[in-house]
């Protein structure tokens, strides 16, 4: 018995299973050289993983040279993009890709300058080189397997286990394809160099050159080439094995030339075994002797179509339209361009689509060379699909269960193992489309997969959000708890001393009273020079609430609601006089000398200098109150005395705000029984925008007296803040106010039936409020700033904007109110 | 006679033995909760989206396996309910709620519009917007179930459910994408 490494020596091969001999077409390109092409204009480089694992590097009018980097990124199967030719990057956008879906992938257009500048390359020698440095090289030099899967090269080249065996792969068994057979014959020097390298990185025990009897020059190109080259001559053979499709399917010649099978599950690379294509063994000199990265590849392109069949040259991102535009391809109906061979490749949906790292065949076929599309047939179940399956799975029952959709029974016949081949297809005598059927069930099983882990994942999410839930309640209540502790405890400690505090003041208190007896005729005769101003701040205020009130008895009892601006400015300005007027009395009270202001206050007419008046007025009787009360006495607060004073014109303004609402309000609710509803409708949010807006002035306005009235306070500004906000918060409350006003006019109306129209013009009329509110609420936030001329702050567009976003909302809801109530 | 009393005697030491053995083995093999409900539970889509009137996927199953309805899942949609029917051995019903188109979605904020009100965050069953207060909110796309529980609290309704785009990673294989034929046989005999 002889081991396997003998075996290998002496050439024995072993059957694979399944397999058929379609008509081979490889004469039709492999007849020439490999050449080159014209350089396209335009190069479409897609960067997938951008995103993902990578960054870009260069971005949009960058000029770039030929293998130029244009990612970069980290992770185990990360590869770089490289510029296939020297230019200008015109775009980074979507751009349709070469996969059967032609779905838009993130690719870089590269506008070619047409000098084809080569970026600065370094060569290096291997025997100076680490084994880390050459996997580092062939990774950045972007290798990906050059037999159509595209897996990255360099993780295949540092497997975990050790590998025993390579086998460098030159079936090239699809009919049409031969990009590789003349890749054997043009280069096989380069290739054998190539394969030196894979041999010093992965220290193999044996290094197998596999190739197909059909290709007897690259067979002999190759024996030639490795007795040239400086490998021992002893470990490193030609097998040629026959011509079967699809010999070239890794597990297959895995099995064809070891006899050993791969698990389903399983990577070769458990059983000690590597597969590389030969295209891979060039590219990987390529990085490491030239420094060149992986940027152009041999395609063929072939099929009757193709006025100049043969092998090319082609660098990556060259669109498929160009490529075959520079071969002269002729055009018919329905004319099919095929990536890969016609076994195994797909239609191509676009043509505007790049060549990429795995594109090995471009086949253009004219009609007599491919069969017109028949309708299928029922299965017969004659068994052939099973005999020719090199997989040795049941394609008549996956595609049973494929065409029932019952995916798990599919795939527990083992889709999974199906390498879509396209044997099946190729012998069924119903023309059923096989392969198609079990690439849908496979797509549906990794749906599936996915859906299901994406469940999982939520399900994870989910129960870590209901444990933070319960975590974050419980700390709450613990929280609690414990703050209550405390205070129990805080309580019980001080209980005594509260009783003893609380006996000790009465005790005072008494104390007090007695004495307070004793010195009353003593301090009578200061008391009442401290009670002056005080008092006359106080008749100020009774003053101004009912200047206030007058003005607003006024404003309701005027049924028209347009007239309400003017009467409210002319309420205002009364107001303004009146108080002016009281604080004019406050002052002489305290003897000091108003007269000054006393004629400018009785001419003002428009309530701006009444209200500077009024302010300085105010002001003058604050400083004279503040004199007296230092002059007099200590018992006396000045600054309370503002504040009071302040808090009562606020107050009296808001009420006054609130009734003029509640007017216009009624006013909104009482006109429906009047007669157009839709007109009355838009008056009533007229009148009510309007009172609004007044009310919004009031408001503003007070909080500009207030910090008018308040320089010989430290910090105006503060006290401003706080006015607007106070402001702001009447406003909402008065806008809310006006909505409801609006919608029970809209509800009433919707009983009478004539509900959506109506609905309709009063969400829109809300809606138009928006940008009126905001200009109103800005205009006296500018003044309330006390910096005339100043912009808006972004901080107060802000507000505004939210506070349209706010009343946005409601109105939303208001709207949905009525239709829900229509319904 | 002596033979009834042999024949009672026999059969009550019999149903003596097996109670014994009953007994134990419904203490030794006891089986903790109902494993219908890890089978339901299992079918349900996990999108936690409460559609159901339950407060998440767990709670409705433990629902169907004490005889609720199996049409109340929308995002499961009729295939899960059909799923559900043949496990539980019930006849199938119509989804109650409005036809639920099977495209997948994923919430999207638009960001410009968030004022940071923290609503949705609060909404999220699975956790995945990230926001602070007042400050803008975000979607995290591959963590959203796509349930539409955040739409409804925006009070600013700048939350949209956009369908998940078909990239090349999820894009599904259709029947006659590739419309090749295998060679025709009279090139087989002239290539021969």
């Amino acid at each position: 018995m002889l081991t396997l490494l003998e075996q290998l020596d002496k050439g024995v091969l072993w059957q694979s299973p399944g397999g058929i001999h379609p008509p081979q077409f490889k004469t039709l390109s492999n007849q020439s050289a490999i050449a080159r092409l014209p350089l396209a204009k335009r190069f479409v480089v897609p960067v997938p993983l951008v995103g993902e694992q990578a960054t870009l590097t260069v971005s949009v009018g960058d000029t770039v040279l030929k293998g130029q980097v244009l990612t970069e990124g980290s992770g185990f199967t990360y590869l770089p993009v490289h510029a296939p030719t020297s230019g200008k990057i015109v775009a980074i956008e979507q751009h349709a890709t070469n996969h059967p879906s032609s779905l838009p992938t993130l690719s870089c257009i590269i506008e070619s300058d047409g000098q084809d500048t080569w970026c600065e390359l370094t060569t290096s020698n291997l025997a100076q080189l680490s084994k880390a440095e050459i996997l580092g090289k062939i990774k950045q030099a972007g290798i990906a397997g050059m037999g159509g899967a595209a897996f990255p090269s360099h993780v295949k080249l540092n497997p975990a286990s050790e590998i025993d065996l390579v086998i460098i792969n030159g079936i090239e068994c699809e009919p049409y394809i031969t990009s590789d057979d003349r890749l054997m014959r043009d280069h096989s020097d380069e290739i054998i160099a190539g394969v030196a390298i894979i041999h010093h990185l992965l220290s193999p025990q044996r290094i197998i050159i596999a190739i197909e009897d059909n290709k007897p020059e690259a067979a002999h190109a190759m024996k030639a080439a490795i007795s040239r080259s400086s490998l021992p001559q002893d470990m490193v053979r030609v097998t040629v094995i026959p011509t079967k499709y699809p010999s070239g399917g890794e597990k297959q010649l895995i099995q064809i030339i070891t006899g050993k099978e791969v698990p389903s599950g399983a990577i070769p690379a458990q059983l000690g075994i590597v597969v590389h294509n030969v295209g891979t063994a060039y590219a990987i000199q390529d990085a490491i002797y030239h420094g060149k990265p992986l940027i152009e590849r041999v395609v063929t392109l072939t099929g009757e179509h193709i006025g100049h069949p043969g092998n090319y040259w082609i660098p990556i991102g060259t669109t498929v339209a160009d490529t075959l535009q520079s071969v002269s391809f002729t055009t018919s109906i329905d004319q099919k361009v095929i990536v890969g061979g016609p076994m195994m490749g797909y239609a191509l949906a676009d043509l505007d689509v790049p060549i990429l790292k795995g594109t090995n065949c471009l086949l253009v076929p004219s009609p007599n060379e491919i069969a017109p599309d028949v309708d299928e047939k029922a299965c017969i179940r004659c068994g052939e699909c099973a005999v020719a399956c090199p997989a040795l799975l049941l394609p008549q029952q996956l595609f049973w269960h494929s065409k029932a959709q019952e995916y798990d029974k599919a795939a527990s016949f083992n889709l999974k193992d199906c390498i879509e081949c396209g044997c099946c297809s190729y012998v069924c005598p119903s023309d059923i489309p096989l392969v198609e059927y079990y690439r849908v069930a496979k797509s549906a099983l990794k749906t599936a997969a996915e859906e299901k882990r994406q469940a999982e994942q939520a399900k994870i999410r989910f129960e870590a959000r209901l444990k933070r839930l319960e975590d974050e309640k419980n700390a709450r209540e613990a929280k609690a708890k414990e703050a209550a502790a405390k205070r129990q405890a805080n309580m019980k400690a001080s209980d005594k001393d509260a009783v003893a505090a609380a006996m000790a003041r009465i005790a005072a208190k008494k104390a007090q009273t007695e004495s307070h007896v004793n010195s009353e005729e003593a301090s009578s005769s200061v008391a009442p020079t401290a009670a002056d101003p005080k008092k006359a701040a106080v008749n100020a205020a009774i003053e101004r609430a009912k200047a206030k009130k007058a003005a607003q008895a006024n404003t309701s009892s005027v049924p028209v609601a347009t007239n309400n601006a003017e009467d409210d400015k002319k309420a205002m300005i009364a107001a303004a006089v009146a108080r002016a007027k009281a604080k004019k009395a406050a002052q002489e009270t305290n003897a000091t000398s108003p007269q000054e202001s006393e004629p400018t206050t009785v001419t003002a007419i428009d309530d701006k200098q009444a209200r500077v008046a009024a302010a300085v007025a105010k002001a003058k009787a604050k400083k004279a109150a503040q004199e007296t009360s230092t002059t007099s006495s200590q018992e006396s607060e000045p600054t309370t005395v503002t504040a009071i004073d302040d808090k009562q014109a606020r107050v009296a303004l808001a009420v006054a705000k609130a009734k003029a609402k509640k007017a216009a309000q009624e006013a909104s609710t009482t006109s429906p029984q009047e007669s157009e509803p839709t007109t009355v409708t838009a008056i009533d949010d007229k009148q009510a925008r309007v009172a609004l807006a007044v009310a919004k002035a009031k408001a503003k306005k007070a909080s500009q007296e207030a910090s008018t009235t308040s320089p010989q306070e430290s910090e105006p500004t503060t006290v401003t803040a706080i006015d607007d906000k106070q402001a702001r918060v009447a406003l909402t409350v008065a806008k809310a106010k006006a909505k409801k006003a609006a919608l029970q006019h809209v509800t009433q109306q919707d009983d009478a039936g004539l509900a959506s129209p109506i609905a309709d013009t009063a969400t829109l009329n809300e809606l138009h409020i928006l940008p009126t509110e905001n200009k109103l609420a800005e205009q006296p936030a500018d003044c309330s700033d006390q910096k005339p001329g100043a912009d808006l702050s972004p901080e107060q567009i802000k507000k505004a904007k939210v506070a349209a976003a706010i009343a946005k909302a409601k109105a939303k809801k208001l709207a949905q109110n009525a239709e829900q109530e229509e319904q | 006679m002596t033979s009834i009393f042999i024949a009672v005697a026999v059969l009550t030491l019999l149903a003596l033995v097996f109670g014994v053995i009953l007994g134990f083995a419904s203490k030794k093999f006891k089986v903790e909760g109902n494993p219908v409900v890890d089978q339901v539970e299992a079918l349900l889509p996990q999108t936690q989206c409460g559609q159901c009137g339950y407060p998440g996927c767990r709670p409705y199953a433990e629902a169907i396996a004490n005889g609720d309805h199996i049409n109340k899942c929308p995002p499961g949609g009729t295939a899960t309910m059909e799923k559900i029917a043949e496990l539980m051995g019930v006849d199938e019903e119509p989804l109650n709620a409005q036809a639920q188109s099977a495209v997948k979605k994923v919430a999207y904020i638009r960001e410009d519009e968030c004022i940071g009100c923290t609503k949705c965050i609060q909404a999220c069953p699975v956790d995945a917007i990230l926001g602070a207060g007042k400050l803008m909110h975000t979607v995290i796309a591959k963590d959203c179930t796509g349930c539409d529980l955040c739409v409804e609290p925006c009070p600013v309704d700048c939350i949209d459910m956009i369908p998940v785009e078909t990239t090349i990673q999820n894009w599904d294989w259709k029947l006659n994408t590739i419309p090749v034929k295998v060679i025709h046989s009279e090139q087989e005999e002239t290539a021969c």
